[in-house]
C-alpha cells in the first residue's frame, strides 16, 4: 500500500477529530474551513514523523491542536488561505449550525479561556481519560485533574459575572 | 455552568456527524500544490510596502547627502540612513516569528510555550520598531528643510514649531495606543507561560 493510501485510510477513520478540533478553536465558518485545510495539510506533512509510539488518534489530536494555536494568530493577521474546492469541506452544515446554536452561550465563555485551558477542556469534552489528556498535552495525570477543577471554577465565575 | 452540561451538549451535537470519507489521493495532491502557492501569498504587503518606502527614503537621503553641509546635519543624515536600513530588517525578523515548522507532533503544552515565547519576542521587535520610527521622524524633520529649501531647520521658525508640535501630538497618541496594545498582548503571553510553568 502506498504512503498516501495509508494516510487517506487513517484520516478517513479519524476525520471527525479534525472537524471537532477546528470547530472548537474557531467561531465562524470561514475560519473553521481554513483551519480544517491547514490541519489536513499539516497531518499529511508530518505523517512520516508518526512513529506509532502513540495511537493514531493521539497523534492527530496533537497535530490538530498545535496547528490551531498558530492558525489563530494567522487569522488575526488576516492571511488569506487558499480556497478549497472539490467539496473537501462538506461537513454537514446543518450539524455545524446546530452545534453553533446550541453551544453559542458556552462557546462565548470557552473563547475567553486561554489556549492551554481551552485544549484541556476540549479533550475532556471528547471524553478522553486523564491519562490520554496528559499524553496529548504533555503534563502529568494529576495536573490534568487540577487544571480541570480550575477550568470549572473559571467557567462558573464567568457565568456569574 | 457545569462541565458535565457542556459535555452533554458537545456529545449530543458531535454525535450527529456522519462519517464522510472526503479525502482522496487527488485532493491531497491538490491541497499540497495549493499550499505551495499560498506560501507565496503569505508575503505580507504592509511590510513589503514599508520596505520599499524605506528603500526610496534611503536613496533620497543618499543622493542628497552632499546638501548636508555641517557636521551636525551629516551626523543626522548618517543616523537617518542607518534607521532606514534597520527598520525593514526588524520588520523582516518579526515576520519570521510564529512558525510551527517541524514541531507538529510535540505535546500541546510545549507548543503553547513556544508560541508564548515567540509572541514575547515579536512584541520586542515591534517595540524596537516603534522606538526607531520615533527617531526617524525626528531626524527627517531636521533634514527636510535642508533638502527642499537648502535652509537650516532654525531658519524658518514656523516650520519647526509646526513640525515638532504636530509630531509630538501624533507620537503622544500613537505611543499611548501602542503601549496599551503591547501591554495586553504581553500580559496574555506571560499568563500563558505562568499556567504552563507552575
Amino acid at each position: 500500500m502506498e504512503k498516501k493510501d495509508i494516510f487517506i485510510k487513517s484520516i478517513q477513520e479519524n476525520e471527525r477529530v479534525i472537524y471537532k478540533v477546528a470547530s472548537f478553536y474557531t467561531n465562524c465558518k470561514d475560519d473553521r474551513d481554513d483551519l480544517v485545510q491547514e490541519i489536513i495539510y499539516s497531518l499529511w506533512k508530518s505523517f512520516e514523523t508518526f512513529k506509532q509510539n502513540s495511537s493514531l488518534s493521539t497523534w492527530m489530536y496533537r497535530v490538530a491542536m498545535n496547528v490551531s494555536i498558530f492558525h489563530l494568530k494567522k487569522t488575526k493577521k488576516k492571511v488569506t488561505a487558499v480556497p478549497i474546492e472539490l467539496g473537501v469541506l462538506n461537513f454537514p452544515e446543518t450539524v455545524l449550525d446546530d452545534f453553533e446554536e446550541k453551544l453559542q452561550t458556552p462557546q462565548k465563555h470557552i473563547m475567553n479561556l486561554n489556549l492551554f485551558d481551552k485544549g484541556i477542556l476540549m479533550l475532556y469534552l471528547e471524553s478522553k481519560s486523564h491519562e490520554e489528556i496528559a499524553e496529548i498535552v504533555g503534563i502529568s495525570k494529576s495536573n490534568v485533574g487540577t487544571k480541570l477543577s480550575r477550568i470549572k471554577e473559571k467557567l462558573r465565575q464567568q457565568v456569574s459575572k | 455552568m457545569e462541565l458535565d452540561d457542556l459535555k452533554n451538549d458537545w456529545e449530543s451535537v458531535t454525535s450527529q456527524t456522519t462519517k464522510q470519507n472526503i479525502l482522496t489521493t487527488k485532493i491531497i495532491d491538490q491541497m499540497t500544490q495549493k499550499k505551495y502557492y499560498s506560501k507565496i501569498k503569505k508575503i505580507k504587503y504592509p511590510e513589503l510596502i514599508g520596505g520599499i518606502v524605506c528603500l526610496l527614503g534611503l536613496s533620497f537621503v543618499g543622493f542628497n547627502f552632499n546638501k548636508l553641509d555641517t557636521v551636525f546635519l551629516q551626523s543626522i543624515g548618517v543616523i537617518t540612513i542607518l534607521l532606514l536600513m534597520i527598520l525593514p530588517i526588524i520588520s523582516f525578523l518579526s515576520l519570521t516569528q510564529f512558525n510551527l515548522k517541524d514541531d507538529l507532533n510535540k505535546p500541546y503544552a510545549e507548543t503553547i510555550k513556544k508560541f508564548a515565547y515567540q509572541k514575547l519576542r515579536f512584541q520586542k521587535y515591534q517595540q524596537a520598531n516603534v522606538f526607531f520610527s520615533y527617531l526617524l521622524l525626528v531626524s527627517i524633520i531636521i533634514l527636510l528643510p535642508k533638502f527642499f529649501y537648502g535652509k537650516d531647520i532654525s531658519y524658518n521658525k514656523y516650520f519647526w514649531t509646526f513640525a515638532f508640535s504636530f509630531g509630538y501630538i501624533f507620537l503622544l497618541f500613537f505611543s499611548k495606543w501602542v503601549k496599551k496594545f503591547y501591554n495586553n498582548s504581553l500580559k496574555q503571553a506571560e499568563e500563558l507561560l505562568k499556567e504552563i510553568e507552575p
